[in-house]
């Protein structure tokens, strides 16, 4: 595992995690690419990362959330995104980051993480494994404060193409609130959603930001980013969450900016299922639980 | 409505830190910094899930997508969503004139508990269209025909895109507060070394009473701010007195130092009946016993702005048949220093107590050394509506920790207006 002295800076990154996308390039040892499996120990460690206060505050006001003491539950993701990109653009990363696909995101808060937490951030990254669409692979982030685990991440991407193995592997069945849950809340979302968030995520990967550079990546628009959605979807719930808890959520369709979409939420027994939706023809976008972890029970079930 | 009353607990309180005005909380609002006040009190008495009576709240400087800001914010917090709230404005006085509303209703018996509570942000003012501009477009959008909307819109003129940022200014005077308060500090003969020695009185008691650990169970971070902003430990009469004034001109006795700055921040206080209070095993640290909002007419009998809590501790004294003499804290709003010292040469005056208060004589001095024993809005400062809950909150502690005795508050307001409050500890007077 290698630890980091300060947070990578993204261009280089995105160009490095473009490079791949260039013939030949991949054959350069400091260029992901040249196929095959995805090596062990590709790990990364960034300590002592506190955020600073108007990020939080930008991020806060695009997602929705208010500005408290404790940072937005989805909010360590956006401090692990550097280091994400580096994980994916390391010489021995088998292929480019440029068109892989956010397909699914859990994210377990033992404890909200406040302004004063000094956050020790690990990354590291799955196998391949096969996917009906391709293969995939999770990001595993890690958010410690003072040796004690905050914060788990895995953010699962696929990458679109032939499945490898002989088996048809199924994605696993995904809870889902069915559509007679009516949306309790539309939202509006702006054109510029994806540059907005962009900036304050620092993932300005081109399918978010105009539809003249989605559209050589095969999207006739921008698209809202799939954390933007999810964060969004939190923000929603906010008085609701509970101090401890599982967020899953499965990315299904992306959503075309501008755009109008609806937000429905239920309950059953202990746990919280969201969606979010088309707002003319109900076409799901994201699927999503919450359930409170078992030390937490009290709280969440007011 | 019922004939009998019951008593009202102030079962504790909670404040973020204040900030000074574009520091530590620049790119919060209103809603961010109350429901912060509102996440540390709920917490603290772990009112998760809760149906309240009600909550009132309000802010002082409001965006208008801020309409209603205290609904807004308890949605936002994990109180039951079943809980009523409403927005009071009554500029300075909005703190303790909220914590009033609620405390009689549970009085009357209409509700059992309830929260009060106010915010203010200086950093995040709201600023408005320019006026003219504003006419124009409402003009245009009257208009039913796109050509009359055509004809509306090419009144607009590049001057128009000139904001109108709001100002601490009285409408009915076109003069600023601290102008006001300047007059009165001339009017009443307020010397500078006595302005500046309650400010340093401020500092050092605020910082001795954090020092204590006073404000531990009252305050609850934010943003990585964990005590107020403009708090300076190491104060004294000698700096103060290098400071230039700010009021009054060039012999004007008013400075940035004793004077409140504009700061940002939020303050909760929960209030109940004892019986509530009891079934959930929750403290109660003081009982409302009184309250008092007066006014005066400072636009044409040129009374001092700020005079008007002097009216309202003489009206309140009268009912209640107290003297001013009979408290053991005195919790005056120190908007200005010169605002505190003006109020109480006034209550010491035979002529004003005679003539404008109708009283047979003085109301007299009061001992100095219970005056704003735990700091002052001149220390902590003053984000308007935030103020009336943190001196609520820390009242109230101090006379939990005494067990006995009782404190009064008085509080100025924008418009001639004046709140105060009586608190009585929880085992009754001394």
């Amino acid at each position: 595992m290698s630890t980091l002295d300060s947070s990578p800076s993204i261009l280089p990154l995105y160009v490095k995690a473009a490079l791949p996308l260039l013939p030949g390039a991949s054959s350069l040892p400091f260029v992901p690419g040249g196929g095959g499996e995805i090596p062990s120990g590709l790990e990364l460690e960034l300590k002592g990362v506190r955020p600073e206060r108007d990020r939080v505050a930008d991020y806060a006001k695009v997602c929705g959330f208010r500005l408290r003491e404790e940072l937005p539950p989805t909010f360590p993701h956006i401090l692990a995104f550097p280091l994400h990109m580096a994980v994916m653009s390391d010489g021995r990363f088998p292929f480019g980051a440029v068109g892989l696909v956010h397909i699914e995101n859990t994210i377990t808060r033992h404890r909200p993480v406040t302004f004063e937490d000094a956050q020790d951030i690990r990354v590291g990254v799955s196998r391949l494994k096969a996917h009906p669409k391709g293969q995939s692979f999770s990001l595993l982030t890690e958010v410690g404060v003072e040796g004690e685990t905050v914060w788990t991440e895995t953010s699962t991407m696929l990458r679109r193409g032939k499945t490898f193995g002989e088996e048809q592997a199924e994605p696993a069945p995904f809870p889902t609130l069915g559509a007679e849950t009516p949306a309790s809340a539309t939202w509006r979302l702006s054109g510029d959603l994806g540059r907005r968030y962009g900036a304050v995520s620092g993932d300005r990967n081109p399918i978010h930001m105009h539809a003249l550079t989605a559209r050589p990546l095969g999207f006739d628009s921008a698209i809202a980013h799939g954390m933007w959605t999810l964060a969004r979807s939190l923000a929603q719930l906010e008085n609701r969450l509970p101090d401890s808890f599982t967020v899953a959520a499965r990315f299904r369709r992306p959503i075309h900016l501008p755009g109008r979409v609806g937000f429905a939420s239920g309950d059953e027994g202990e746990r919280t299922l969201f969606s979010v939706r088309d707002a003319g023809d109900g076409t799901p976008h994201l699927d999503g639980t919450i359930d409170p972890l078992p030390t937490d029970t009290a709280k969440a079930s007011v | 409505m019922k004939k009998k009353t019951r008593k009202v607990a102030v079962v504790g309180a909670n404040r973020i830190p204040f900030a000074r005005s574009n520091g530590t909380y620049t790119h919060a609002s209103n809603q961010d910094m109350l429901t912060a006040a509102l996440d540390g009190l709920i917490d603290r008495f772990a009112l998760d899930g809760e149906r309240l009576g009600e909550v009132a709240g309000g802010a002082v400087l409001k965006h208008s997508r801020d309409r209603d800001l205290t609904r807004e914010s308890v949605l936002g917090t994990r109180l039951a969503a079943e809980t009523p709230a409403y927005d009071v404005q009554q500029a300075c006085g909005t703190g303790l004139e909220t914590t009033i509303l609620v405390a009689n209703k549970i009085a009357l018996g209409q509700i059992d508990a309830g929260i009060a509570c106010g915010a203010d942000t200086t950093s995040d003012a709201p600023i408005s269209l320019n006026e003219e501009l504003r006419e124009t477009l409402l003009e245009a959008n009257r208009q039913t025909t796109t050509l009359g909307r055509i004809r509306a819109l090419t009144n607009v003129r590049p001057g128009h895109l000139v904001p109108s940022i709001p100002r601490n200014e009285e409408p009915r005077t076109g003069l600023s507060m601290g102008e006001h308060c300047a007059i009165m500090a001339k009017d009443w003969d307020i010397v500078r070394t006595e302005q500046d020695q309650l400010a340093v009185d401020s500092h050092h008691r605020l910082a001795a009473a954090y020092e204590r650990g006073f404000f531990e169970d009252l305050i609850t971070p934010y943003l990585g701010l964990r005590q107020d902003q403009n708090l300076r430990p190491d104060s004294s009469l000698e700096k103060l007195s290098k400071l230039k004034p700010v009021f009054g001109g060039p012999e004007g006795t008013m400075t940035a130092a004793n004077s409140t700055p504009l700061s940002d921040g939020a303050s909760a206080v929960l209030l109940a009946s004892e019986d509530w209070a009891k079934e959930r095993g929750l403290p109660i640290l003081a009982y409302v016993e009184e309250a008092q909002t007066a006014a005066v007419d400072h636009v044409h009998k040129r009374e001092g702005l700020l005079m008007a809590p002097a009216y309202a501790m003489s009206e309140m004294l009268g009912r209640t048949g107290l003297g001013l003499q009979a408290f053991d804290y005195y919790e005056i709003h120190e908007a200005f220093a010169a605002q505190v010292l003006c109020t109480l040469k006034a209550w010491e005056s035979d002529d004003f107590c005679r003539e404008k208060l109708g009283r047979s004589e003085a109301m007299g001095p009061i001992d100095r050394s219970k005056l704003n024993v735990n700091g002052g809005s001149l220390a902590a400062a003053h984000p308007f509506a935030a103020t009336g809950g943190r001196i609520v909150g820390a009242l109230a502690k101090q006379l939990h920790e005494d067990g006995k005795g009782r404190g009064v508050i008085s509080i100025c307001a924008a418009g001639g207006q004046g709140v105060v409050a009586i608190l009585e500890a929880p085992g009754g007077n001394k």
